[in-house]
């Protein structure tokens, strides 16, 4: 899947995922990255804390899907669910926190958009691999 | 077709069938027995010498008898058998008989109801009735834990559900059951629009039920976790809810998936891209309404 033989286009679950990994640590909320809140709301016991931890799991979930299918383009269903189970994590966590109080009432960061961007890619990216046209459907998958 | 142009009797023969309009010849003798040269040219919708053109080239497979009608000799009663069972193997990828060496598509296929979906006619009233109970016991389920049901989007209220009115829950219930409904219309629609897609409508949606059946269970689970009280004693617990709901949705995105490639005979990339499109298409839709 090649963009005039100089760009393999399954990288960009690659460049999805390690985005949503790097959001984590970026601001979100009133110049307070994902982590930042996630270690200030353990510490004080906050219900669901561990959510703010999802941006990072989702972009693990999704590099390991995108490293499966750059491996080998059998693997290409295989890489479809696992990014589906990690775009899950994302869409939970998004959900959560939109309907939040912490949304009304903080400053939208960087982060936030960001997320956006690398969940926009890595859907993108799995429509790409299930419309690669090499390759029927095997018995290796 | 003139015979000496092909000599050997099996080319002639595929030869025969390698054309659209001949296999149409065929079908149409085959499936009345007999026809008329006026009712294969309103059927065909050609002219009168393309029609000649293709009868000579049947001339093994079809016969004029002394009423001026066509028959198929026992060739062609062979080549119209031939025809009716490829089609079905060839355009449908039958999908339950395949054999998956990846652990993760084995586990999914383990956990797909492939006779449910199938809905085969001597199961046609035991798999409604599961269709029912699916959807009696997730709308239930929702009215009681009070969720807004989405697609496979499933949110619990900010309310207290114990000072709910029995209204209220009646609503998340009606809303789940609407939920269905639209679920099933926005797929089939994509599969007739799209991909051209309207067979086996009816067995579709007397078996969609089965997609949202990884979702009622969670909610089941949710009830049990939620009524024991374990789900806000341990934060594990909560993490374990979470946990279960994706996994819950990938299960079902799995099944619509199958469900949408053995009933609309697509293949199952056509099937995933049908899922996710719809699936992260709602969320967009709902976080842009929230945001």
């Amino acid at each position: 899947m090649k963009f005039k033989n100089r760009f393999d286009l399954r990288v960009l679950g690659i460049i999805g995922s390690i985005l949503l990994i790097i959001t984590e640590f970026l601001p979100w909320f009133s110049d307070r990255s994902c982590l930042d809140i996630y270690l200030l709301y353990t510490v004080v016991a906050v219900e669901d804390s561990f959510l703010y931890l999802f941006p990072l799991i989702s972009g693990i979930i999704g590099l390991i899907g995108s490293i499966l299918i750059l491996y080998s383009e059998e693997f290409r269903i295989n890489s479809v669910i696992i990014s589906f189970l990690g775009l899950g994590f994302l869409t939970f966590f998004l959900f959560k926190i939109v309907s939040s109080d912490l949304f009304l009432i903080s400053n939208i960061s960087v982060g936030f958009y960001l997320c956006l961007v690398g969940f926009l890619i890595v859907v993108i990216n799995v429509i790409l691999i299930l419309r690669m046209k090499d390759l029927i459907f095997s018995e290796g998958n | 077709m003139k015979d000496d142009a092909y000599p050997d009797k099996e080319s002639s023969f595929y030869y025969a069938l390698s054309h659209d309009i001949r296999r149409k010849i065929i079908k149409i003798i085959g499936d009345t027995q007999i026809t008329s040269f006026t009712n294969l040219k309103k059927k065909l919708k050609v002219s009168t010498g393309t029609i000649y053109h293709h009868l000579d080239a049947l001339s093994q497979l079809i016969e004029q008898k002394g009423d001026k009608k066509y028959y198929l000799t026992d060739l062609g009663n062979h080549a119209y058998k031939s025809l009716k069972e490829n089609v079905a193997i060839i355009e449908s990828p039958d999908i339950s008989k395949r054999e998956f060496k990846s652990p993760l598509l084995k586990v999914l296929m383990i956990l797909t109801p492939k006779k449910f979906i199938s809905f085969k006619k001597e199961d046609k009233t035991y798999n409604i009735i599961i269709s029912l109970s699916i959807l009696a016991i997730g709308a239930i389920l929702c009215g009681i834990s009070a969720f807004y049901s989405f697609l496979l989007f499933f949110i619990e209220t900010s309310d207290n559900i114990y000072n709910m009115e029995v209204t209220t829950h009646f609503a998340f219930s009606i809303l789940f059951l609407i939920n269905f409904q639209i679920y099933f219309l926005l797929v089939e629609g994509i599969c007739r629009l799209f991909y051209k897609k309207k067979e086996r409508t009816l067995e579709f949606f007397f078996s969609f039920p089965v997609v949202l059946f990884p979702m009622v269970l969670y909610l089941l689970i949710h009830f049990i976790l939620l009524s024991t009280e374990l789900l806000m004693s341990f934060i594990f617990m909560r993490f374990l809810d979470i946990i279960l709901l994706i996994l819950f949705q990938i299960w079902s995105l799995w099944i619509l998936t199958y469900s949408i490639s053995y009933n609309k005979g697509l293949k199952i990339e056509k099937g995933l891209v049908i899922s996710l499109i719809l699936h992260y298409g709602s969320f967009t839709i709902i976080l842009l309404l929230f945001i």
